[in-house]
């Protein structure tokens, strides 16, 4: 089967697949069924299945994966849609996020190298607090794994939703500026859309939170990284 | 069937600021992903009104809802990765999640603080 072909059925397949996740995620709706994850389940298993090896899977995942960097310009669209509570909340937000950005990255960095994992791994989870694509686009910089990466993204944001009541409390965090950017900061997209179940507001602060510390983050990763490894 | 076609034309828009971002990125040999410097470049264009709103609009309303579409084909790659998780790799989800868990209190403290004081000043 000619290449063309192979990457043609595996878009097709994949976008369907997405489609199906989607709908059986709005029909339960908790994070542990993010599309991403249930898309993921169903297509492992039929790789395996036929003996279909990544890479060739990969044929048209390439071509989906050239869209990521679009995806990334993208996010500057939600950011200009919510610029009026971005003037108004961007000293909160910018604080809490450089330092939100300082301590994700070193604490990753320094836990993972105290625990003895080798460097291209604790470059694959260093960028973990941001939204996936960017995280993405980061680890490859500095010369991670992007799927680790994406998993690694996966993890902070679920994680961080099912704990984010009890850091919450232990960390005496009850003002809704605070709540939205610690859970935007910390777990991206997923952080969001719990955010957005308080409220349109705190919706829309996570979400400059979500964009704002991928900025950061990009920006500040490359110096710590050479600063602690 | 135009609401595609927009969707692709405005996606092609952003693959042009995309390329700029990596062709400033190369040239100007800066750490931070093209991507990212052209996420910022298109905030620009528009906060100054040089690129109207409704030339992007569709397309990157479609990206943004659709994200995840984006990156399953990299985390359908943790199928490469299996045994890195089974032995010492749950290590790796602690540590994720303890860091994680950090970001959280302290950009929410951090925030939280800043926004506490501005309303005292208020009353």
């Amino acid at each position: 089967m000619s290449n063309f072909i192979t990457g043609l059925i595996v878009v097709v397949a994949t976008y369907m697949i997405y489609l199906i996740a989607k709908r059986i995620h709005q029909k339960i709706g908790v994070s542990f069924t993010a599309p991403v994850i249930i898309s993921t389940i169903i297509i492992i298993p039929i790789l395996m299945v036929f003996g279909i090896p990544y890479e060739t899977y990969m044929i048209g995942g390439d071509w989906i994966n050239e869209l990521l960097g679009p995806a990334v310009v993208a996010l500057a669209y939600p950011l200009y849609q919510q610029k009026d509570i971005l003037k108004r909340f961007i000293t909160p937000i910018l604080a809490g996020t450089i330092i939100g950005a300082i301590v994700g990255i070193s604490t990753g960095i320094l836990l993972a190298k105290f625990a003895g994992f080798e460097e291209e791994i604790i470059y694959s989870l260093t960028p973990k607090s941001v939204t996936t694509p960017v995280s993405m686009a980061i680890a490859d910089m500095i010369g991670g794994v992007t799927t680790l990466a994406a998993v690694f993204v996966m993890i902070a944001g679920i994680g961080g939703v099912l704990f984010s009541s009890i850091i919450f409390k232990l960390f005496r965090i009850h003002h809704y500026a605070g709540k939205s950017v610690g859970i935007g900061s910390a777990s991206h997209a997923i952080g969001t859309s719990k955010a957005l179940e308080s409220g349109l507001l705190e919706g829309s602060i996570s979400t400059i939170a979500m964009v704002v510390s991928a900025v950061v983050v990009s920006v500040i990763t490359p110096g710590l990284v050479g600063f602690l490894l | 069937m135009i609401n595609i076609f927009k969707i692709i034309i405005h996606i092609a828009f952003l693959y042009v600021i995309y390329l700029i971002g990596n062709c400033i990125q190369a040239t100007l040999q800066l750490v931070v992903p093209g991507s990212v410097i052209g996420m910022i470049i298109l905030f620009i264009l528009l906060w100054t009104n040089i690129i109207k709103v409704k030339w992007v609009e569709t397309g990157a309303k479609f990206m943004v809802q659709n994200l995840a579409l984006f990156f399953i084909p990299a985390t359908v790659g943790i199928m490469n990765y299996f045994d890195l998780f089974a032995g010492k790799g749950i290590l790796l989800v602690l540590i994720v999640l303890l860091s994680t868990f950090l970001v959280m209190g302290s950009a929410g403290l951090t925030s939280q603080r800043i926004m506490l004081r501005r309303e005292r000043e208020h009353e």
